[in-house]
């Protein structure tokens, strides 16, 4: 059990009761490695937000376990779960929320603070973290002076301050333009693998898969089919591994898109490897 | 925490202005009522504190002038004369009537006063006699100047016409002024050439007022007898017992007021961060902490209304003496403690409203969209 950070273990959702009952999401099972990135995609109203809201432990499911580095989160009272949401989960969201009358330092360190973290300490650290991000030069502005990459680079900061375990993402790009989203997601991706911290994001947006480790599809409350990407270290392309070319060498897997990418890399595969590494 | 609530509380300036505005202004009524009450106090006993006299005889159990009525015969001055320590003994008459100015009607204590009387007379002249002869009156000025009479014009005092020679300084607050006639006048007005109102007596120097007061009493029949303190301490209470209903009331109106615009502030402020709070408590914030914004938020606005409150009334203070009211408002140390305690209750108590508001946010909120 030690080798999964989350452990999602047959939970249901209903919203209501009798005859407005709602089943959000149905006997749903998932598990997340360390350093893992979970996309969670779906047609809209299809549990998405319902699933994440449980991970995160902001709602209890109504039925099933959910494990997070071995304890019963969703069986722990409401008095133990600022903590845990605190230390354990950093939450990024969609229209970014960051408190409007704080600036961009504050909006981090309070998060700090409210971990225990003393003012000046908090303060330090969430600079430097800020720093780490790009935003060296925008310490000290209010939100409305932000872009919306800058927004979610300090939600970015905000989630990461208390070194969380699970970092939880909602549509993390729908207010970003692509080339923003993706570079955020990238950045997301980068310190995911070097923190080797665990992510789960739930979006409709197609163009972020290449950087999830697995992708997938929710609908009608459950999971459809599990699909595991990868990329083609040729073009580029996001792939599923099940379906496209496959090579192994010197241990390592590699898939392609089609015939013509994976016969290319065979020819010259110490340049592609490199570029891989680089990517990412 | 704190730094959040204070950043809340500037972000949106109109309704930082609206809410200290609007405490401010409730504490104003509270604080300026109670200034101007103090003022009263003060300058209802004007004329016995600068009467110069330290004993008041009066009727058997009259102890104060206002709304009071009182009526010694003059026959006993000898006998007061006669008491150890009074060196002076000067008869007035006093009644609470009008007088009128033209078509203005002011309320005035009348007193009637003897020729050279050196006590119990105009002690602050500002233009003019001091002292009524025959027909002859002193009145205020600042009443004479809102009714535009002029040295030497007439007006009309218990039904007579009198003309006015002087004009005293510091006779005069919101409700009446004081008018100085001649005894004679006074007594020929009356009809009862025999009765005085009031004994004023100077004792000897080095004497207790109140020692002297109470030898008077026990020689002489039919009198009450009082230190000029001890009758001045009567009048304010007079007053006071007057005033104490109207203060309660305004008071009360003052405080709802207060506490209606705070507790409508906290409730905006909390509505419109209602995603914030959400946020919050989604990051790990617990209840108790989101709680501790919002008292703070509404100490900070308190406190800022309490003193925007106090440089209102400390500004008003300043400005009516100025527009020649006669009217003047005291500010006491107790009445500000009173109403730093009462702003105080008002925010403890318009933060208590959204507990319940808090501790029902929803953290799942925060993935719902706006
Ligand atoms: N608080 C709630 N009470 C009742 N029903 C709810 C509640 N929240 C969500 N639902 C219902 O549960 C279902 C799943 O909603 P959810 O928000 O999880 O979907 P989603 O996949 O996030 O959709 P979207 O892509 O539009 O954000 C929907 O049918 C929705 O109406
Ligand atoms: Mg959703």
């Amino acid at each position: 059990m030690t080798d999964t950070t989350l452990n999602v273990d047959h939970v249901t959702k209903r919203y209501g009761s009798s005859s407005t009952e709602v089943t959000a999401v149905k006997d749903v099972s998932l598990s997340v490695k360390p350093g893992e990135i979970v996309l969670i995609m779906g047609p809209s109203g299809s549990g998405k937000t319902t699933l994440l809201s449980m991970l995160g432990a902001l709602l209890k499911p109504t039925e099933g376990e959910i494990h997070l580095n071995g304890t019963i989160i969703s069986a722990l009272s409401e008095k133990h779960l600022p903590d845990i949401r605190l230390k354990q989960f950093g939450f990024i969201f969609q229209d970014f929320n960051l408190l409007s009358a704080l600036t961009a330092l504050e909006n981090v360190s309070i998060v700090a603070e409210l971990a225990g973290m003393k003012g000046v300490a908090a303060r330090k650290k969430s600079a430097e973290l800020l720093a780490d991000l790009g935003l060296a030069g925008r310490l000290n502005f209010l939100p409305e002076k932000l872009s919306g990459g800058e927004k979610q680079r300090v939600a970015i900061a905000r989630a990461l301050i208390n070194n969380p375990t699970l970092i939880l993402a909602d549509e993390p790009t729908a207010n970003l333009d692509s080339k923003i989203g993706h570079e955020i997601m990238r950045l997301l991706r980068q310190i995911a693998k070097e923190q080797n911290r665990s992510v789960v994001i739930v979006s409709h947006d197609q163009r972020i898969k290449d950087i999830a480790d697995h992708v997938l599809w929710l609908e009608d409350g459950q999971f459809k089919e599990i699909v595991s990407m990868a990329i083609d270290p040729v073009c580029g392309m996001s792939v599923e591994r099940e379906k496209a070319f496959h090579l192994s060498l010197n241990g390592m897997d590699y898939y392609f898109c089609a015939k013509g990418c994976r016969d290319e890399f065979a020819a010259d595969a110490e340049k592609y490897q490199q570029t891989n590494e680089a990517s990412f | 925490m704190i730094l959040l609530a204070f950043h809340n509380l500037f972000q949106n300036k109109t309704r930082l202005v609206i809410s200290v505005g609007g405490v401010a202004l409730a504490l104003l009524l509270i604080l300026s009522l109670d200034a101007i009450f103090a003022g009263v106090e003060h300058q209802i006993t004007a004329y016995i504190d600068n009467s110069g006299a330290d004993i008041f005889v009066a009727q058997k159990d009259v102890r104060n002038m206002h709304m009071a009525a009182s009526a010694i015969p003059a026959s006993i001055i000898d006998q007061v004369k006669a008491i150890e320590g009074v060196e002076i003994v000067t008869p007035i008459l006093y009644v609470s009537n009008m007088v009128v100015t033209g078509d203005k009607r002011n309320l005035a204590y009348i007193i009637g006063l003897t020729e050279n009387s050196p006590i119990g007379g105009v002690w602050n002249l500002a233009s003019g006699r001091g002292q009524p002869g025959k027909s002859e009156t002193i009145i205020d000025r600042s009443i004479a100047e809102m009714s535009d009479v002029e040295l030497g014009d007439t007006v009309e005092i218990l039904g007579q016409r009198f003309t006015v020679v002087g004009f005293s300084n510091e006779t005069a607050n919101i409700v009446n002024s004081i008018a100085f006639i001649s005894l004679d006048d006074f007594q020929a007005l009356r009809g009862s050439p025999d009765v005085v109102s009031f004994l004023l007596i100077k004792t000897h120097s080095g004497l207790s007022a109140d020692a002297v007061a109470a030898l008077l009493e026990s020689k002489i029949d039919g009198v009450t007898a009082l230190s000029r303190t001890a009758f001045s301490s009567q009048e304010r209470r007079v007053v006071k017992d007057m005033s104490t209903d109207v203060i309660t009331i305004m008071n009360l109106i003052g405080f709802l007021i207060g506490l209606a615009v705070m507790a409508l502030m906290v409730y905006t402020a909390i509505l419109s961060r209602r995603k914030e709070f959400g946020v919050l408590k989604a990051l790990g914030a617990r209840n108790g902490q989101l709680y501790q914004v919002v008292l703070a938020q509404a100490f900070m606005s308190v406190v800022l209304g309490f003193g925007l409150g106090v440089v209102f009334v400390l500004l008003l203070s300043g400005i009516i003496p100025r527009l020649g009211l006669p009217l003047s408002l005291e500010i006491r140390p107790i009445s500000l403690l009173k109403v730093g305690g009462t702003s105080l209750i008002i925010a403890a108590l318009s933060a208590i409203l959204p507990i319940r508001q808090i501790s029902g946010f929803d953290p799942a909120m925060v993935f719902r969209g706006t």
